[in-house]
């Protein structure tokens, strides 16, 4: 396996941002490494010096390496309780009275764990056709995926379990199929969900968003990083517009802290705060 | 580094200027984790990186159990939170957690690591590259492999590696593949680990 040190690290991130105009310098180190060794592993390279010769000589390469740089959901429905959350507290009163429609914003999907997992509620709660999705990603490899319904098996297992702690009346196995290898989910569920390519500084982000998924995304991030995405979902919120993270991720110790107030502490839920 | 120092009355001690203790355990790790925290002096010098594996799905209840004895505070850190001296940290159900080399914890739900998440493997891997020679590993009681490759690490980076004596563990397994793969520096009792941890100055 290759290892690769802190000047290797800098001299990839300087190769992606002058050839690419993406800047990873303020990705979390030991994360940031362990995915560029795992691309490395999965693509056959030894060094850092192969790796930046694939991206220069391979047009297509970048795209998968936008893809094999950010980690996906590690199962659907994690943290059932927070699913439960959002069905009790938040989707009852998620559609504008005067518009009769609700936008949410998923900005760093990859293999579309979490897309599905809202889809599937939202369709149960008998939204679909109120509630406008856009899932947004880094590669176009990864709106492929998430269209054509493609998932690991081996993540069934787990997302079945906690499917049936999310207490719905259904069994997740009517949403998917099995293959040999792989898992294909309804896509019906996802036919309206509008996709997106954003860059890593969610650059033209949408915006009147009700609702804004991103859970164990910034965990990836250094705190500069942090800073300056929490200010891009903060803008990309309607008034009072709930935010949620990863259990264990906190925004209050970040700058931009004070714009939201919690409502949901052991669930990691925000909501951007009226007045401020 | 390890510095011989003369006290005051002549005696020759040995000064470890250590940065961290990382403990990995599994199956029948628990106890011995129980006891180590309940041993430890409330101005213990270093912070304790726990990474035990636990269920994934349960998420609340481990941390209090073993707050309950605890010398020291435990926490289920947060993401990128600083490492204190002093302070024990609990590695989150279905998180990896890395140390950073800005001495920050960082999580990650990256895939398991033999069937892990948190992965003790990666764990000692992460804290070995920030601590380098300032580093203590030990290894529990457990029943796969997981932690063998990250005491490695330890130990090549110049760190102090010791393993429970598998013939006091409920569960030999992680520590005999431990002790396959790396010449360590101890095989302690749970007894003998907590008197080691507590001369550490």
């Amino acid at each position: 396996m290759p290892e690769l040190g802190i000047v290797d690290i800098r001299e990839i991130i300087g190769a992606v941002k002058s050839d690419f105009d993406y800047d990873f310098g303020n990705y979390a180190l030991t994360s940031f490494k362990q995915r560029l060794e795992r691309i490395m592993v999965l693509y056959n390279i030894c060094t850092a010096e192969g790796l930046i010769m694939k991206l220069r000589s391979d047009n297509d390469f970048f795209d998968t390496f936008l893809y094999e740089i950010t980690v996906p959901s590690s199962e659907m429905f994690r943290d059932p309780s927070l699913w439960r959350w959002l069905i009790e507290a938040c989707f009852t009163g998620m559609v504008d009275k005067s518009t009769g429609k609700s936008r949410i914003w998923l900005p760093a999907c990859v293999s579309g764990a979490e897309l599905y997992s809202l889809a599937i509620l939202i369709s149960e709660a008998g939204l679909l056709d109120k509630v406008h999705i856009i899932a947004s990603c880094l590669s176009n490899k990864s709106i492929e995926l998430m269209k054509s319904g493609f998932y690991d098996l081996k993540k069934m297992e787990v997302s079945v379990e906690n499917f049936k702690r999310v207490n719905s009346a259904k069994d997740l196995s009517i949403y998917y199929k099995s293959g040999h290898n792989f898992a294909l989910r309804d896509t019906r569920l996802i036919q309206n969900v509008e996709f997106l390519r954003l860059n890593i500084n969610f650059d033209n982000a949408p915006q009147n968003i009700r609702l804004i998924l991103f859970r164990n995304s910034m965990i990836y991030y250094n705190p500069t990083q942090q800073e300056k995405i929490l200010h891009v979902i903060y803008n990309s919120l309607s008034p009072s517009g709930y935010l949620v993270v990863g259990i264990k991720e906190k925004i209050s110790g970040i700058n931009t802290g004070r714009d939201f107030e919690i409502v949901n502490e052991t669930e990691s839920v925000y909501r951007k705060r009226l007045f401020s | 580094m390890r510095l011989k120092v003369f006290t005051g009355n002549g005696f020759l001690v040995e000064k470890m200027n250590y940065k961290a203790v990382i403990i990995g355990g599994s199956a029948g790790s628990f106890q011995v984790v129980t006891r180590i925290l309940n041993s430890l002096p409330k101005s213990f010098p270093l912070p304790v990186l726990l990474c035990l594996h636990r269920l994934k799905h349960v998420r609340s209840g481990f941390v209090e159990a073993l707050s309950l004895k605890s010398n020291i505070p435990v926490e289920e850190p947060y993401d990128k939170v600083m490492v204190w001296p002093g302070k024990a940290y609990l590695a989150p159900a279905n998180y990896h957690m890395y140390i950073e080399l800005a001495n920050r914890i960082a999580l990650s739900t990256e895939d398991t690591i033999n069937h892990s998440r948190p992965s003790i493997d990666l764990s000692f891997v992460t804290a070995a590259n920030a601590y380098r020679e300032k580093l203590i590993g030990i290894i529990l009681s457990g029943a796969n492999k997981d932690g063998a490759l990250g005491l490695k690490r330890v130990h090549d980076n110049g760190g102090v590696a010791i393993v429970q004596d598998p013939a006091d563990c409920e569960v030999k397994t992680m520590t005999q593949a431990a002790l396959q793969l790396t010449q360590v520096d101890f095989v302690y009792t749970t007894d003998q680990i907590i008197n080691f941890l507590i001369k550490l100055k």
